[in-house]
């Protein structure tokens, strides 16, 4: 019984192949009678004939009844659904059924690494929140909290369909087939993907599919993902209306447009079909398509709103304002690590099939980085100022994690921890580089850890990516796997993802800059010096954060603003 | 200035892509490709937030 229980699955199946084998040569061997006619097709008669399942040997009504406490009784051939229940359970029947438990398999998988994705929010508002002070953290906490409304709106109206409206199907999913309509331009001779068209509202060009939803929410939480980004570096001064305003054209237009060239059959996906360059710009899980789009818009906002009150004394020496809660921003770095578990093994759009079990591979990487990013800021620090620093401890974690995104499904774990230290020292450089070279302020450090970073894993794919991943085939088209200049790939996939990071800087900085230059003009980004002096929580959302708590008189205001 | 930031920036871009069209060799597309990303970098942070700073809340 016990040998039965354990060989019932797999036996079944053989034994039904071998019926099924049977059945296909009676059929292919004419009637002595009628030796000129033509034999019926093999395939189909096969396919629908009832398969004999007794040696499946499903268990009986009586042992069912008892329970099935060691679970060898449930999911048997009983569970396989029929499409004739008088015929009885045939080939198609089974076959449909493995097709069917595949895409189940790929859609539960791509779903629950949504959600964990969609629960990074919460850690990216702790994060942002506690790194800033007190008196703006209702605000704060705020714009994390609505950013996912407003985006998640933006792009459901027309976001995704300018993302991924010219996709083209996507295999792992089942399909997605109504995702065909990709405008396009000739450039050099060749077709240049800009944008899709099918999708707005998710139901324009036949995408009410079940596989075009699953797709959505996946590209929706990492489309909010960057758009988070944005608010911490702009923290502290943003007015929110102005903010409101900018997060919708955001997720509406400038995350999709780069996402489209990227990941939706663009034109910097078919860099490598079109020009020879690799496999294309190849950025697995976003470091590029997330979080560099994210960093850079960041950057243009953070230039246009100016520093906080205080941040910079006459002389342009920089003055630390520090956070009010540094246990609420590592517990948010723990959030978010525990989220990347989503953004990056979630990228297979699979767990079944087409080299999906990659995906621990691809965690163990995000895993290595994440540490090898802490280790490269937290020695620095010890080292260039004597103390373990904490917030830079946390964003280090953040800088190898965001570093990561892009090579996790290419590189093995050697790549994957040197590409983690190398942004945990760099985010650092970055970030004193911006405070007191740039003078750009940036109270999270959303620029160095998001943009920096982002586009230090862009470029890292091009290095370290190994040549042993193979999803499906081949990648954006090319047949074989994405390799790097350090692993015999040759310099092609390096200048792709460098076309890539240019067009981040050049064309994304640009829409952004200019969009919120509109915004400041029309609507105005910054709040009132006395309102950013007496803290956001009044003023722009009329509650306290944290009302029962005495708030220190404002300390940031040394210097200018004390005057 | 602010405009010549910008003008800037996308020239960096322009000179990136063009090396797409004029030139098979992948050095020359590398070269282009990491001047394109230099001039962006000289428009963003050299141009425009010169230009920003120009007028900035901490010099008043």
């Amino acid at each position: 019984m016990k040998l039965y229980r354990r060989m019932k699955a797999g036996s079944w199946i053989v034994l039904a192949l071998l019926s099924c084998f049977g059945l296909a040569a009676r059929a292919q061997t004419p009637a002595p009678s009628a030796p000129a006619a033509v034999a019926p097709a093999p395939v189909a008669p096969a396919m629908a004939q009832p398969l004999d399942t007794k040696a499946a040997a499903p268990p009986s009504s009586d042992d069912l009844v008892k329970g099935d406490p060691g679970g060898t009784m449930t999911g048997t051939v009983s569970d396989v659904v029929v499409s004739d229940s008088k015929k009885g359970l045939t080939l198609a029947d089974t076959v449909n059924q493995v097709g069917q438990n595949r895409i189940a398999i790929n859609f539960v998988w791509t779903l629950v690494t949504g959600f964990l994705v969609m629960f990074m929010q919460a850690g990216f508002a702790i994060v942002e929140t506690g790194l800033c002070r007190a008196k703006n953290a209702n605000h704060t906490m705020m714009m994390n909290f609505m950013v996912y409304g407003f985006g998640l709106f933006a792009y459901w109206v027309c976001g995704f369909a300018i993302q991924m409206g010219g996709v083209g199907g996507v295999s792992t999913l089942g399909g997605a087939a109504p995702l065909n309509a990709e405008t396009s331009i000739t450039v050099f001779g060749k077709s240049w993907g800009l944008f899709g068209t099918h999708g707005f509202f998710l139901t324009q060009g036949g995408t009410y599919d079940v596989a075009v939803m699953v797709l959505f929410l996946f590209q929706m939480v990492f489309m909010d993902t960057a758009l988070t980004i944005v608010t911490g570096a702009a923290a502290e001064r943003w007015k929110y209306v102005a903010f409101a305003t900018s997060s919708i054209f955001m997720g509406a237009l400038t995350y999709p447009l780069f996402g489209n060239w990227a990941w939706g059959g663009g034109w910097l996906a078919t860099l490598g079909s079109n020009y020879g360059l690799g496999h294309g710009y190849a950025d697995f899980a976003g470091s590029g398509v997330v979080h560099a789009v994210g960093g850079i818009t960041a950057l243009a906002l953070s230039m246009i709103l100016g520093p906080r009150l205080g941040k910079y004394n006459r002389d342009g020496s920089p003055n630390a304002i520090p956070g009010h809660d540094i246990m609420i921003v590592l517990t948010g770095c723990f959030i978010l690590a525990f989220g990347w578990f989503g953004f990056n093994p979630g990228s297979t759009l699979a767990a079944s099939g087409n080299g999906a079990l990659r995906i621990g591979s691809i965690a163990v990487n995000t895993m290595l980085a994440g540490c090898t990013g802490s280790f490269g800021a937290i020695l620095y620090m010890w080292m260039r100022y004597g103390k373990p620093d904490a917030s830079m401890t946390g964003n280090g974690l953040l800088a190898g994690l965001v570093a990561i995104t892009a090579p996790s499904g290419f590189v093995n774990t050697v790549g994957a921890a040197i590409i983690g230290l190398i942004a945990g020292v760099l985010v650092c450089l970055s970030v004193e580089f911006f405070d007191r070279v740039a003078r750009i302020d940036d109270p999270v450090g959303a620029i160095s850890v998001h943009g920096t970073n982002g586009i230090w894993g862009v470029i890292s794919v091009g290095l370290f990516a190994d040549g042993k991943s193979n999803y499906g085939g081949s990648w954006n088209g090319v047949n074989g796997s994405v390799q790097g200049l350090f692993y015999g790939g040759g310099g092609g996939q390096l200048v792709a993802q460098l076309i890539g990071v240019v067009t981040l800087v050049g064309i994304i900085f640009t829409i952004s800059y200019v969009a919120n230059f509109v915004i400041d003009f029309f609507i105005g980004q910054r709040v009132r010096p006395e309102d950013e002096l007496a803290g956001l929580d009044i003023p722009e959302m009329g509650a306290l954060c944290y009302p029962d708590f005495v708030l220190k008189p404002d300390q940031g205001a040394r210097g200018v603003a004390a005057d | 200035m602010k405009l010549v930031g910008i003008l800037v920036v996308l020239a960096g871009w322009l000179v990136a892509v063009v090396g797409l069209g004029i030139t098979q060799s992948t050095g020359a597309r590398l070269l282009l490709a990491i001047l394109g990303f230099v001039i962006c970098l000289v428009g963003i942070l050299g141009v425009l937030n010169k230009a920003h700073m120009k007028n900035a809340v901490w010099k008043a």
